[in-house]
């Protein structure tokens, strides 16, 4: 890994350095060493599955790499960490990615698109009377920090104003929409649904892709820096986390046990099993099966930033061409 | 301006100094550490939003603080009058007082809400606890000579409490106060960080998860600016209040 010019941001983030005390340095034997951040904690999120399969069946080694995966309490370090050169790949959802891009100007590279769809949707107790996103007026509709462009185009998707709901940061608990402190909550597909329902609450789900929306959800992360220097080295790592993710595709109940050595033994692997296969649905598109899985193409990405700039969530148009490469995808 | 305050405030100029010039040389990119002139920019620029967000989070904190104050003076003269209650309370105080807020905040907003009351209650959580052990600490701290002059003429627990007890407390009170102020700026920010639609802990929060660095470090600035204040008129207070203070 390239620290050796990183001394002085080193120092300035010892915080952040302490999160890579796992991290690598350049060879082991014939296996260059490389740092993969998951950008969350351990759990069957399909980029996060890919990097465990390769690395645990012996993929990532298969094209000499010698990967060490590490994962982000999901504040963001992983990008300061990235683009400080401390991690050499990560994953982000692409809508933070072209954000980050914009504003602070990070130097993001997706080198490959996993997610084709949006990770968020919208959720509200099926016995609520709350059917359709035209039911959502005079109701209480929850947001993950900041209001999310979805929530923008779906209420115009169904012919909704903004004033028409009011508008709530709920943070990540799902208990507060079965406990009634909100009508409508934002969930990610492929994780709370499954805990909302396992508490034995039926729910009614709205995901924007399916009102038109042009929503993508989670890259392989790199930096412009590393796509130019050190191509190789990432075109081996895409190369062997696409094998991972086809094999837990055809291999689900084994890529579940693998998960499972990274989730630890209080994990669910049934809930972990509903990620995967929730993730795996998603990562399929006209365009991957075209091309294969990972592929994006402008277009996408244009859609997406057409679609944060009309409501107002990115700070200013970056050059799609550079936010992307297909480079290390086998097509 | 004497020359105390002048050799601080030349102090403070020194450390923004090394610190501009350090990142300006280091080029140590804002995402990372911002300079001293980003902040700025950032105060400057963010002002029309900073001071909303101020004035929520010291309201909470206020709010907060006089719960948690009160909680922690009422729990001390209840263990001040009735001596045998004092493990029970104190152990409960304990136990309130080792639960961590993190663990504690989510629960008040699914069983409060959104508003504000979460917060309040965060807030005071932190703060109850200093107050308790002032206060019950200032109770007990009454001069001997003046407890054996109020024994000799038999007067009432309660007025014994009026007059020796309670100004013997004030200054411990005050002490208390000192501590808990600047702490129920912070209990306000953590409960907002943990989600709310306003105030100095959400400007944090987003911030924080959108790697701007400078907005960060200008809401930090704005937080403790805002708790010098709190603790400056908590020290205003005592001095109006506690005559030899």
């Amino acid at each position: 890994m390239r620290c050796n010019s990183r001394l002085a941001h080193v120092l300035v983030a010892g915080v952040l350095l302490a999160a890579c005390a796992g991290g690598g340095s350049t060879g082991v034997g014939d296996a260059t060493r490389i740092t993969f951040m998951a950008g969350f904690s351990p759990q069957a999120n399909l980029p996060f599955v890919g990097a465990y399969v390769a690395r645990d069946l012996g993929y990532f080694a298969d094209v000499g790499l010698d990967v060490a995966i590490q994962h982000s309490a999901g504040g963001g370090e992983h990008l300061q960490l990235l683009a400080a050169g401390e991690v050499d790949v990560t994953t982000q959802d692409a809508a933070v990615l072209l954000q980050r891009r914009a504003d602070p100007g990070l130097p993001l590279v997706s080198i490959g698109l996993i997610g084709q769809r949006g990770q968020q949707a919208f959720v509200a107790l099926a016995d609520s009377g709350i059917e359709t996103p035209s039911d959502w007026a005079g109701h209480t509709v929850g947001y993950k920090g900041t209001p999310p462009p979805d929530v923008f185009a779906i209420l115009d998707a169904v012919g909704l104003e903004v004033a028409d709901i009011e508008l709530v940061n709920v943070g990540f608990d799902p208990r507060v929409l079965t406990e009634g402190q909100v009508d409508v909550y934002p969930v990610f597909k492929s994780n709370e649904p499954d805990t909302i329902r396992g508490w034995g609450f039926e729910l009614n789900m709205w995901d924007a892709a399916d009102f038109g929306v042009p929503t993508l959800g989670l890259t392989y992360v790199a930096t412009g820096d590393m796509v130019a220097k050190e191509p190789e080295v990432l075109d081996a790592f895409m190369t062997a986390a696409i094998r991972g993710i086809e094999y837990a595709r055809d291999h689900p109940e084994e890529a579940i046990d693998i998960v499972m050595r990274y989730v630890g033994e209080e994990g669910d692997a049934e809930h972990q099993r509903f990620i995967l296969d929730t993730e795996l649905i998603d990562s399929v598109s006209d365009t991957t099966a075209a091309n294969g899985l990972g592929w994006q193409k402008a277009e996408q990405w244009s859609a997406l930033q057409d679609l944060l700039l009309r409501y107002d969530a990115l700070a200013s148009p970056v050059d799609v061409s550079e936010v992307f490469t297909t480079q290390f995808l086998s097509g | 301006m004497t020359r105390r305050t002048v050799a601080g405030l030349a102090l403070v100029v020194v450390v923004l100094g090394i610190w501009e010039v350090w990142v300006q040389a280091s080029g140590t990119p804002v995402y990372l550490v911002p300079a001293p002139s980003d902040i700025a920019s950032v105060l400057g620029e963010d002002a029309s939003e900073l001071v909303p967000a101020a004035l929520v989070t010291l309201g909470e904190a206020v709010a907060g603080l006089a719960l948690g104050g009160a909680i922690g003076l009422a729990m001390a003269v209840i263990v001040t009058f009735w001596g045998q209650l004092e493990q029970g309370v104190m152990s409960l105080a304990l136990l309130i007082k080792s639960t961590p807020i993190i663990a504690v905040a989510p629960i008040l907003t699914i069983w409060m809400g959104f508003g504000h009351g979460p917060k309040v209650i965060v807030t005071a959580l932190l703060t109850f606890f200093p107050v308790l052990i002032n206060s019950v600490e200032g109770f007990r701290s009454v001069d001997p000579a003046v407890t054996d002059w109020f024994r000799s003429i038999d007067v009432p627990s309660r007025q014994y409490f009026t007059h020796a007890r309670w100004p013997s407390a004030r200054p411990f009170l005050f002490a208390a106060l000192k501590v808990a102020a600047p702490l129920a700026m912070i209990g306000a920010v953590v409960a907002e960080w943990m989600g709310a639609s306003s105030g100095l802990g959400r400007l944090m929060w987003l911030a924080y998860t959108n790697l701007d660095m400078p907005s960060l470090f200008g809401a930090v600035f704005a937080l403790t600016l805002l708790s010098a204040a709190v603790y400056r008129l908590v020290v205003a207070a005592e001095r109006r209040t506690v005559h030899w203070a």
